[in-house]
């Protein structure tokens, strides 16, 4: 019997999610925000630590524009572009560069130390992606709608630091938190961004950009 | 011939290719890629310049109906984070299969948290146009150029060194890019020559380093006072022993309105002349203004002006004006691009040599097709019409117009 309620728990719980609204000041939805969860009980799995995580090179873009990684991981930095790009960082939370070809993948580069690295290409400068190093298990980056869904147990539940960062902080390296309560699984959290974001920076590139 | 200019281009890539074999042993990366061109283009009857000719279009009767237009083969080599190599070859088959180097430079463009420095070192292009962003300077809307930018592909080419700071928009998290550019030059004194004795033309044949170029044997250069100017030119040549310069600034408004303005200024001594090449310094300046705005993700409008004077001899026997504009729309759907381009460019003669007449006005209408087949293969279709008219022709007893129309089916292979 106990089995069976266990069973009942874990078909009713496990792959619940907490949704997570992000809007700013006016209340529009707010696309591209990272969230992630702190505390003890929302730390990364041993699968996610060994994972390797990818930040790609695509038709002169970042892709994804925003990974989050929980930190001591490896990430990637595949070249899909058949030019070679050059990506750096200057970032506090890891400094490094490589010239990347698309036929010669180089060793992935590993990130300790939680924080905002800012990614560039030294030549295509519009080129501009972020890796979140962070400190959990449970994160997400907002969609569409300003919805994350970040997936729980129900051995989840109770206290946790919500953390909220965008591209268009003022300060790069100091994100947003709240402490949170969680309930249930399937509970709805409204984040209203405390700040005015900087304007939006739309840039239009395409293949006949390359000549610069 | 073919088979000869073939096997040099097989030996110049197995050659870079090695190159880069070895000095990857020694952690220098490199990168080569190329294209290869085939054209079936009408031919006119007309003689092209290129074989002293008095024809407006790069393909005459002498030219194969079927054949490779263009090879390039364009390699980089990265020694350390700041420093580069570049170099891009190219072949063509007119006037009688030249193969050379159109580009070779060595870079420095370090690592910037703000404004960034750079530098290039060398023989290249000035970046003031904004028509050329494909591989080996060639075009991604139309096979022929603009006439604008075919005679900078054929008579202009900095020897020397070019600097750039730039306030990258992105670095400073605002929407505009703003860089200021500047290079000191030798070579390059005998640009003008085909403005004066030709004029502006749409081609796509660029000029390799040591080029002697041809024009028509117009009859004013049997004349006393221009018996030492040979019925060619040597563009990238040095005569005068004295620096060029250009200055320039870059804008660009979150990548959807770019401008690029220069002032050029070869600073050549028109009284200079080398007797043993038969080459004449001209003392050519012009200003270039190139504008690009992305209306859409798919549509785009460019334009481009110049406007210069170029003059040679002791005292400025030969003296013209000249501008030069286009205007281009270019739209993109699917794998489709649909290109126009309206062109004009005129030559306005000042001096008093009226022996030797330079005036010229060249309009053109340009259209093209092309399909992306695969990332490797890409198809295209160009119709060119050319009107012409060069008060050179009459004194030749030719007429003072002519109007060529072009048709070229292409295919071009990337690797």
């Amino acid at each position: 019997m106990k089995k069976i309620f266990i069973w009942l728990g874990f078909i009713c719980f496990s792959s619940q999610a907490l949704d997570v609204r992000i809007s700013d000041e006016r209340g529009n939805a707010i696309v591209g925000a990272a969230v992630w969860l702190t505390g003890s009980k929302w730390q990364a799995t041993e699968l996610q630590e060994n994972k390797v995580y990818s930040m790609g090179q695509q038709d002169r873009a970042f892709v994804p524009h925003t990974l989050i990684v929980p930190s001591g991981t490896l990430v990637e930095f595949p070249n899909f572009d058949s030019i070679l790009h050059h990506v750096y960082s200057f970032s506090k939370a890891k400094s490094f560069e490589l010239k990347l070809y698309r036929d010669k993948p180089l060793a992935p580069v590993s990130f300790s130390q939680p924080g905002v690295v800012e990614l560039g290409c030294n030549i295509h400068d519009w080129m501009l992606g972020y890796i979140l190093v962070v400190n959990s298990g449970v994160y997400g980056v907002s969609d569409e709608q300003g919805i994350v869904q970040l997936t729980l147990d129900s051995s989840q539940l109770g206290n946790a630091q919500l953390n909220v960062w965008h591209e268009r902080f003022e300060n790069l390296d100091s994100p947003e938190s709240k402490s949170i309560t969680i309930t249930q699984t399937t509970q709805v959290v409204d984040y209203q961004i405390q700040q005015t974001l900087l304007d939006k920076m739309e840039f239009l590139t395409d293949d006949t950009d390359e000549y610069e | 011939m073919i088979q000869t200019n073939m096997s040099k281009l097989v030996v110049i890539a197995f050659a870079v290719a090695l190159l880069s074999e070895c000095t990857q042993a020694q952690e220098v990366t490199g990168q080569l890629n190329g294209l290869v061109e085939i054209t079936a283009t009408n031919t006119s009857e007309q003689k092209s310049w290129l074989r002293q000719g008095w024809g407006v279009t790069r393909f005459d009767a002498d030219s194969d109906v079927l054949g490779v237009s263009r090879a390039v083969l364009s390699g980089r080599m990265d020694f350390s984070s700041a420093w580069s190599a570049h170099a891009v070859a190219q072949y063509v088959p007119e006037p009688d299969h030249k193969l050379g180097f159109t580009e070779a430079y060595i870079q420095y463009q370090p690592l910037a948290q703000g404004y960034q420095f750079s530098a290039r070192i060398g023989g290249f292009y000035p970046r003031m146009s904004l028509e050329n962003p494909a591989i080996g300077w060639s075009s991604p809307y139309t096979l022929h150029y603009s006439g604008l930018n075919a005679w900078l592909a054929e008579e202009i080419r900095t020897f020397g060194a070019e600097f750039e700071l730039k306030r990258a928009a992105r670095r400073f998290r605002s929407k505009h890019d703003v860089s200021f550019v500047g290079a000191l030059f030798k070579g390059n004194d005998p640009a003008g020559t085909l403005i004066a004795w030709r004029g502006f033309i749409p081609h796509d044949r660029q000029s390799v380093f040591n080029e002697r170029v041809a024009f028509a044997r117009v009859k004013s250069l049997y004349a006393r006072q221009l018996r030492f100017q040979g019925q060619y030119v040597e563009p990238f040549s040095e005569i005068d022993g004295r620096f060029g310069y250009y200055v320039g600034v870059h804008w660009s408004y979150l990548k959807r309105h770019s401008l690029r303005a220069y002032w050029y200024d070869n600073n050549g001594d028109p009284g200079a002349l080398n007797y043993t090449t038969k080459q004449y310094a001209w003392d050519s300046k012009f200003w270039s203004l190139a504008w690009r705005s992305k209306v859409s993700s798919q549509t785009q409008f460019i334009a481009q002006a110049l406007y210069g004077n170029t003059a040679m001899g002791p005292r400025r026997g030969v003296n013209n004006d000249f501008y030069s504009w286009y205007a281009m729309l270019s739209h993109t759907f699917s794998d489709y691009r649909v290109s126009g381009r309206v062109e004009q460019s005129k030559v306005m003669d000042k001096d008093t040599w009226t022996f030797d007449p330079n005036a010229s006005l060249t309009n053109g209408v340009t259209l093209n097709v092309s399909k992306t087949i695969s990332e490797a293969w890409q198809v295209g279709a160009e119709f060119q019409f050319i009107d012409y008219e060069a008060q050179s022709r009459p004194v030749a007893y030719l007429p003072l117009g002519l109007s060529e129309q072009v048709w070229r089916i292409s295919a071009q292979y990337q690797f």
